[in-house]
């Protein structure tokens, strides 16, 4: 008997070190993607909590990651929003041709993956005679335009009530004063919620650790837009904010040979986007869900 | 913020005539436009001009404008074109009466642009030179005048940067902007927009091979 | 309400709760060659799992077969699966308490057990569908930004814990009160008990919040859906909780009564035949009027544009969920435990498919834009599942073997762990 509970205790006692070893061998990478972290990273506070000195050294920290990780000298600003500045977004139906040079055109400026040919606008080829998407489809590969199709690209609609935002449960992404849904890619935990609420299919998932080379790596940066994202966080289009908030216009619109789209401030009644919305007949995507986009399309009249 | 947008919008209206001078000295289709766009949007313009600078919007002139392009470039990459002026230098006649006919570096031009023929936009006695439907002689670096005169609806779109492409600024307050002319996309003999290919599709995960439609 | 407890009210708790846990342990790990060969299989299975998701994490969600299209998985549709099988768990604890069935008061430890493991297994299907576990802490109230009450998923990971910690509370308790060999006193589970049952209504309503509440997903967008969740966590959860029943009266000295198998089986029987009702009221108001919003549910059910990925797989659900109605309906049945026996396997399995893979997935196909991107889990994925699956397993056995060796009087503080074989 005596014996038989020594064995017992020997056994359990090898039972339990053979199976923490095969746990700690089974969990092992683990150490990689560790290594990978560093304390101030997952320490950081969000955006919104950052004092300017904390904001400022988030950023050389970026900075200095960057060039690690990328060989990349980049610089990496925080514009904010400009005051009496709300953006907004037409597109012209009737002149897109549908060339994708706006995608191709964000790819590179947002320093998206390579890999994946990533970009925040998917460029839809539709039917003549509906506007039913399901006859729509994005993996056209011919000249364009095609007869008998029309062309309509989808980004982030910046919508004045972004079902994304209301369901990011730790409050990573919001609505700049600006109007700009952004997300802060430091406080971002992957669960991809909004991906799944936003009915434009505007948000990206980092699947992986973004791949671009260095030499082709924008090093016009900024914290809440094309700022080289890390793996296992959503990003979306910011209407290039690193742009415009300095005036400048975003890269997909100077991208457009046709001049299809139409960007401004919206409290500024003699912008062009006023103007369009004043004179021509413009639409919003499924306005039926009540998110309110600040991306128009119209056609020519 | 909002006064200073306010000057900066109605100081360059329309924002072609403050660059292109010769447009804004000319009585046409181009001011007809914005005069119809200030009695349409009731919009007074502000004339407390209190000095917020304001850059330019500058047209692009394409090359084709200045002359026939050789194929060669300058070294600081610009096309070299044989100027206009090189032959046709004042002198008169008639004009081809239709494209086939026309010969030198011109020999092979097609012209599909409705039903409009040599003399509905070249001048007939001076080669270099177009001509407005009322007989005003022009200069081809004014075409885009020539163009408005049946094409008013793109060009008020036009003005109103909802047709043509751009770059730079959106805010003139903080910087210039340029503009693409009319034939940068659109041949005047033809201008349909050509079909060009495409940038690459997506190749998000898993999209691609069998997704879509049908 | 004189008990035996007032005599030795005065021992020392801290000491005493510290051998209980120590006590528990080691009869946790200790048992038959079958129990060890059972735990060893199972672990082992959890740590390919575990391998598989610390590949995961370092080489990030591209071990997956999800894509910006199809954002959740296979990780999602367990998840909501769980939650519900964690929901029916409660099914053993109305009758119990709110009709004071005396027979079944004795085995509602097992429904219990049975929530805990599942919500245990859903939190950390939640965990490995996270693109940054490492943050984590943002959810932390007070630490991080909870975006509460706005978001539903905030809401749900309220409800969960929350239906975690009154299960915790309860069963320990109870436990550790026989641990004691004391009568447990009712005023501290009874309410908090009653607070379970209307909590576990609670996670499986607000976990088809989470989804019913995106109006950019007519599939999900639809006020049935929560009613649906209920009625299938009323199926699988019971179902579970008999099969378990019987192991328990097979393998141990435990003898279960008949009378819990017997009100469990009617709760089967409703529920199928409820769930049958309202999925056919989907496929009606669905395929009647037609029209874009049905592109999910053509997809499901018979295919979309060529793909018909799924279409083979919600059938079987259905068919399963059919014949065990048919298998379960026979008045007999309980004393034909094979017949039975299938029956709630087929009408559990019907329900994993239904509510997980079945839900999920087709309410991203097409997406948003109306592109039909396909999905099948990668080899990753399931390995993970799998071990999470082996972990819950593992979790649900040795927690029935501790309390039910508390129950049987084995488990106490003034007896020696047994020298015994089983």
């Amino acid at each position: 008997m005596g014996s038989r509970v020594t064995r017992r205790r020997a056994l359990r006692v090898l039972g339990a070190s053979l199976g923490g070893s095969a746990f700690a061998y089974a969990v092992a990478p683990v150490a990689a993607f560790v290594q990978a972290t560093n304390k101030e990273e997952f320490l950081q506070q969000h955006y919104r909590e950052l004092t300017e000195a904390g904001l400022a050294d988030v950023l050389r920290r970026l900075e200095a990651e960057t060039a690690r990780d990328y060989g990349a000298d980049v610089s990496i600003r925080d514009p904010r929003p400009l005051p009496d500045v709300q953006f907004g977004y037409a597109l012209n139906l009737s002149v897109c041709i549908g060339c994708r040079k706006c995608a191709e055109a964000c790819h590179h400026e947002n320093n998206h993956d390579r890999r994946t040919n990533n970009s925040y606008i998917r460029v839809l080829e539709m039917t003549q005679g509906t506007m039913d998407m399901e006859q729509g489809r994005a993996d056209y590969d011919h000249a364009v335009p095609a007869p008998g199709k029309y062309y309509m690209p989808v980004q982030c609609q910046q919508c004045e009530n972004p079902p994304c935002v209301d369901v990011c449960p730790v409050q990573a992404t919001w609505k700049e004063d600006d109007g700009v849904v952004v997300v802060d890619y430091n406080w971002c935990i992957g669960c991809r919620y909004c991906e799944a609420a936003c009915p434009y299919h505007a948000r990206r998932f980092n699947w992986h650790k973004p791949e671009i080379p260095a030499d082709e790596i924008n090093p016009d940066q900024a914290y809440l837009s094309n700022r080289v994202r890390p793996q296992g966080v959503v990003e979306k289009c910011h209407f290039c904010l690193h742009r415009t908030r300095e005036g400048r216009l975003p890269a997909c619109l100077e991208a457009c040979p046709t001049g299809a789209r139409v960007f401004g401030n919206l409290l500024d009644p003699e912008s062009e986007i006023r103007w369009v919305l004043a004179n021509k007949r413009v639409f919003v995507l499924k306005e039926e869900l009540g998110t309110n986009p600040r991306f128009f399309y119209f056609f020519d009249t | 913020m909002h006064r200073r947008a306010v000057h900066r919008r109605s100081a360059t209206y329309p924002p072609v005539q403050l660059t292109l001078v010769v447009l804004a000295a000319s009585a046409s289709a181009c001011q007809a436009a914005s005069a119809e766009y200030f009695a349409d949007t009731d919009q007074p313009r502000a004339d407390d001009a209190s000095g917020a600078a304001l850059h330019d919007t500058t047209i692009e002139l394409p090359a084709s404008l200045r002359g026939v392009p050789t194929g060669e470039r300058a070294p600081t990459g610009a096309p070299v074109v044989v100027a206009c002026g090189t032959c046709h230098n004042g002198e008169p006649g008639a004009l081809p009466a239709q494209a086939s006919e026309v010969a030198g570096p011109h020999t092979g031009l097609v012209v599909q642009h409705g039903g409009n023929t040599c003399g509905s936009c070249h001048d007939p006695n001076r080669r270099d030179r177009l001509r407005l439907a009322d007989g005003q002689q022009l200069e081809l670096t004014e075409a885009m005048q020539l163009c408005s005169q049946c094409h008013g609806t793109q060009r008020r779109d036009y003005d109103h940067g909802a047709h043509g492409g751009m770059a730079g600024h959106w805010d003139l307050a903080r910087g210039p902007r340029t503009r693409n002319h009319c034939i940068h996309c659109h041949d005047p003999h033809v201008p349909a927009y050509p079909r060009v290919l495409p940038a690459a599709p997506p190749r998000d995960r898993f999209f691609g091979a069998g997704a879509g439609h049908e | 309400m004189a008990t035996p407890s007032h005599r030795i009210s005065t021992i020392d708790h801290r000491v005493n709760y510290a051998k209980f846990l120590w006590r528990a342990l080691s009869a946790s790990t200790d048992g038959s060659w079958g129990f060890y060969a059972v735990m060893t299989a199972l672990s082992v299975v959890a740590l390919v799992g575990a391998n598989a998701w610390a590949q995961q994490l370092v080489h990030g969600l591209a071990t997956t077969n999800m894509s910006d299209h199809v954002s959740w998985g296979l990780y999602i549709a367990n998840f909501t699966f769980l939650v519900g099988l964690a929901a029916g768990g409660v099914m053993m604890v109305i009758p119990a308490y709110v009709y004071r069935d005396q027979k079944m008061h004795d085995v509602t430890i097992i429904g219990e057990l049975l929530a805990i493991a599942a919500i245990a297994m859903a939190l950390l299907f939640v965990v490995v569908d996270m693109g940054r576990p490492d943050r984590l802490w943002h959810m932390i109230p007070g630490l991080g930004r909870f975006n509460w009450p706005i978001s539903m998923l905030t809401w749900d990971v309220i409800v969960l814990n929350g239906y975690l910690l009154l299960n915790l509370h309860v069963v320990g308790y109870i436990v550790y009160q026989r641990y004691l060999m004391r009568r447990p006193n009712p005023r501290w589970y009874v309410p908090f008990v009653l607070l379970s049952i209307a909590w576990a209504i609670s996670i499986h309503t607000v976990t088809a919040f989470l989804y019913s509440g995106l109006g950019g997903r007519p599939f999900w967008n639809s006020a049935l859906l929560a009613p649906r969740f209920l009625a299938s966590a009323f199926i699988a959860g019971p179902a579970a909780i008999i099969i378990t029943l019987q192991l328990v009266q097979r393998l141990t000295s435990y003898m279960v009564p008949d009378g819990p198998i017997r009100t469990l089986l009617q709760v089967v029987r409703v529920t199928t035949i409820i769930n049958l009702f309202m999925l056919l009221s989907e496929l009606f108001t669905e395929f009647y009027s037609g029209g874009a919003h049905t592109a999910s549910a053509r997809y499901l059910f018979v295919g979309l544009h060529g793909h018909a990925e799924l279409v083979p797989w919600i059938w079987s659900a259905v068919a399963l969920n059919g014949f065990a109605i048919l298998l379960l309906v026979q008045h007999n049945v309980q004393s034909r435990p094979l017949l039975m026996n299938v029956g709630l396997v087929m009408t559990f399995v019907g329900v994993w498919i239904e509510k997980g893979m079945g839900l999920i997935i087709p309410g991203f196909i097409p997406s948003t834009l109306h592109e039909v991107v396909t999905y099948m889990p990668s080899a990753n994925e399931w390995k993970v599942t799998l071990g999470i699956w082996a972990f819950g397993g593992m979790l649900y056995i040795v927690a029935i073997k501790v309390a039910l060796q508390a129950f049987a009087g084995e488990l106490h503080r003034s007896i020696p762990p047994p020298r015994r074989k089983s």
